[in-house]
């Protein structure tokens, strides 16, 4: 590397256009997000105000999900694609407090995400926890990184939440996940989850979303959703609404349903 | 000044109201975060129950102004105030109340660093009060390596620059307060302390190549706890995005509470919690964390420069 060339070749952070990862930031309620932001994610929630419930499924979901995977399925080994900024419970904090000798790689293609995943997921002594800079799309950059620290020949969990979404149809986001697990060892497991276009005011708002900001989103039918499961032994109750799958007992009472699903399945 | 920006409707944020623009009028020494935490919620439970401050402080046989008091954080809460106040205003789940009741004990438990108010002046102990509230610490700093991370020689040194004058009690009473703030680092729940550092810092020493040895290979064993990075940013990534001086931003765990922004001056210091500001500081304090060298490579940095000198 020349002298300049670290600083002609840094990433670019904007913060004048919205970015999904902090607006994301800004429904669950953190606070790592730009004015830009919080415009467009205030316009989201006035056309849908069910979003930040949206959001906070998503993440409850992805907690019972790693408790199922950490618990019952045993799973030590974790691939988390499209990590976002760190909030509450991420991945390695869930499986690590389960079993303290997890790892678990963490991918995602924003600078801003990279630096915060870097400086604050960080592994207990026991276990490890790596980060990739990698378009979900460049599987091969990612199953080559995700190597130094997961023995593929061993099940892992590949975790997808909340970032199918953000590949378009003609980007094969199902051969994406194939690709992924072609090379993991029988007994491994896709957990996915994702909004859905069952819900004509989220879909309008995403459209709102998607003409005004640096990331498009593309909610699919539930049966879509469903299909990236093909091939897997579906853990139960399958794929469901985000509140539905695996609840816990819970304090607060139900709101109703959110547009998003998410699923386990198992390879056999 | 505050009270001036609240008449005229505009929002006013829990540090400020707490410490009038970094002013510090009226704030007590103490542990400052839960009490602003607890004065914020305080109010919200009021204003939800559409009461004011006078009818509040009826409740508690008080005058309305220490309600205000209360709510700003500059006074600390005795239990049984606080228990009336959130049955006047309907919060009747045991554990809802419970979780304020706790809040109201540890703010009104007094702050270690108390036996240091000989040296210790309130624009500074504000800060260590609030740094002892924070789940995250992220600091930039150009000249010297941060307080949290120096050793006992590094910081003797480092105040000795600035206290030429003090007599060897005090330096030493001032090695030893900065010392124990360290113990922050490794407490349970322990905030995240995230350090940005200009090259310039490691490359000249305040008491010569000994006491920079040592600082290296402490910050080298600081670096390997997983609550504790630190991002060189080289010489080679040229002009960078802080175009200031050295800055703190600390963040709380309360949901409520903003980020507050530290810039200390020679013999004072600044506390800035007005979200625009904050913004900016933070977007500076992104970009550097992206110019930077990863805190892996910042580790092969350390190394490097201690096989050097």
């Amino acid at each position: 590397m020349t002298d300049n060339s670290r600083a002609q070749n840094a990433p670019k952070l904007d913060p004048n256009v919205p970015h999904s990862a902090r607006v994301w930031n800004y429904w669950l309620g953190g606070k790592d997000h730009y004015p830009a932001d919080r415009m467009v994610g205030d316009q989201v929630m006035a056309m849908f105000p069910d979003i930040t419930r949206l959001a906070r499924a998503d993440r409850a979901f992805l907690g019972r999900a790693v408790r199922y995977l950490a618990g019952e399925a045993g799973i030590r080994q974790f691939l988390d694609v499209g990590t976002g900024l760190p909030t509450a419970n991420n991945t390695h904090e869930v499986a690590q407090a389960m079993a303290p000798e997890s790892r678990i790689v963490y991918v995602d293609n924003d600078p801003l995400v990279l630096v915060h995943a870097r400086a604050l997921l960080t592994s207990t002594p026991e276990g490890a926890c790596d980060y990739i800079d990698a378009d979900l799309r460049d599987t091969g950059k990612i199953l080559t990184q995700a190597a130094k620290t997961l023995d593929f020949s061993r099940p892992v969990a590949l975790m997808m939440l909340g970032i199918v979404g953000q590949i378009p149809d003609s980007d094969h986001p199902e051969s994406v996940i194939g690709q992924l697990l072609s090379v993991m060892a029988s007994g491994s497991y896709l957990a996915l989850s994702d909004g859905v276009n069952t819900s004509e005011t989220f879909t309008e708002a995403v459209q709102h979303y998607n003409e005004n900001s640096a990331n498009t989103y593309h909610p699919r039918s539930p049966e879509q959703l469903t299909g990236f499961f093909d091939g897997l032994e579906l853990v139960e109750p399958g794929v469901v609404e985000l509140g539905r799958w695996r609840s816990e007992a819970t304090v607060f009472p139900d709101a109703g349903e959110v547009p998003g699903m998410g699923g386990v399945g198992r390879k056999p | 000044m505050i009270s001036d920006r609240e008449e005229r409707g505009e929002p006013v944020h829990a540090f400020t109201r707490a410490f009038s623009s970094g002013t510090l009028v009226g704030v007590p020494s103490g542990p400052t975060v839960p009490r602003i935490a607890l004065g914020t919620q305080l109010r919200r439970l009021r204003e939800a129950s559409n009461l004011t401050t006078a009818q509040a402080a009826e409740t508690i046989r008080a005058t309305h102004s220490k309600i205000s008091r209360l709510e700003r954080g500059r006074t600390a809460a005795r239990p049984r105030d606080v228990a009336d106040l959130l049955s006047l205003y309907g919060v009747t789940d045991e554990a809802e109340r419970e979780k304020l009741l706790a809040l109201t004990r540890s703010a009104s438990t007094p702050g270690w660093w108390q036996q240091y108010s000989d040296i210790l002046p309130r624009w500074l102990e504000l800060y260590i009060g609030l740094e002892k509230g924070a789940s995250v610490i992220r600091t930039y700093e150009v000249q010297f390596v941060h307080g949290l991370m120096q050793t006992e020689d590094y910081a003797r040194a480092v105040i000795l620059i600035s206290k030429a004058n003090a007599s060897a009690e005090e330096v030493e009473r001032r090695v030893s307060l900065r010392m124990q703030r360290q113990q922050l680092l490794t407490q349970p729940s322990a905030p995240d302390l995230w350090a940005v550092l200009d090259e310039a810092a490691l490359c000249r020493s305040p008491d010569g190549p000994d006491v920079m040895r040592a600082q290296l290979r402490h910050m080298l064993l600081l670096t390997d706890l997983p609550n504790v990075t630190l991002q060189i940013v080289p010489f080679d990534v040229g002009s960078h995005a802080a175009a200031g001086g050295p800055f703190t931003i600390l963040r709380f765990p309360e949901p409520d509470l903003p980020d507050v922004v530290y810039l200390e001056q020679l013999n004072s210091a600044v506390y800035i919690d007005q979200p625009d500001d904050v913004t900016d500081y933070m977007t500076v304090m992104d970009r550097l964390c992206i110019q930077a060298a990863t805190g892996a490579a910042s580790k092969d940095k350390l190394s490097g420069l201690l096989r050097q000198i």
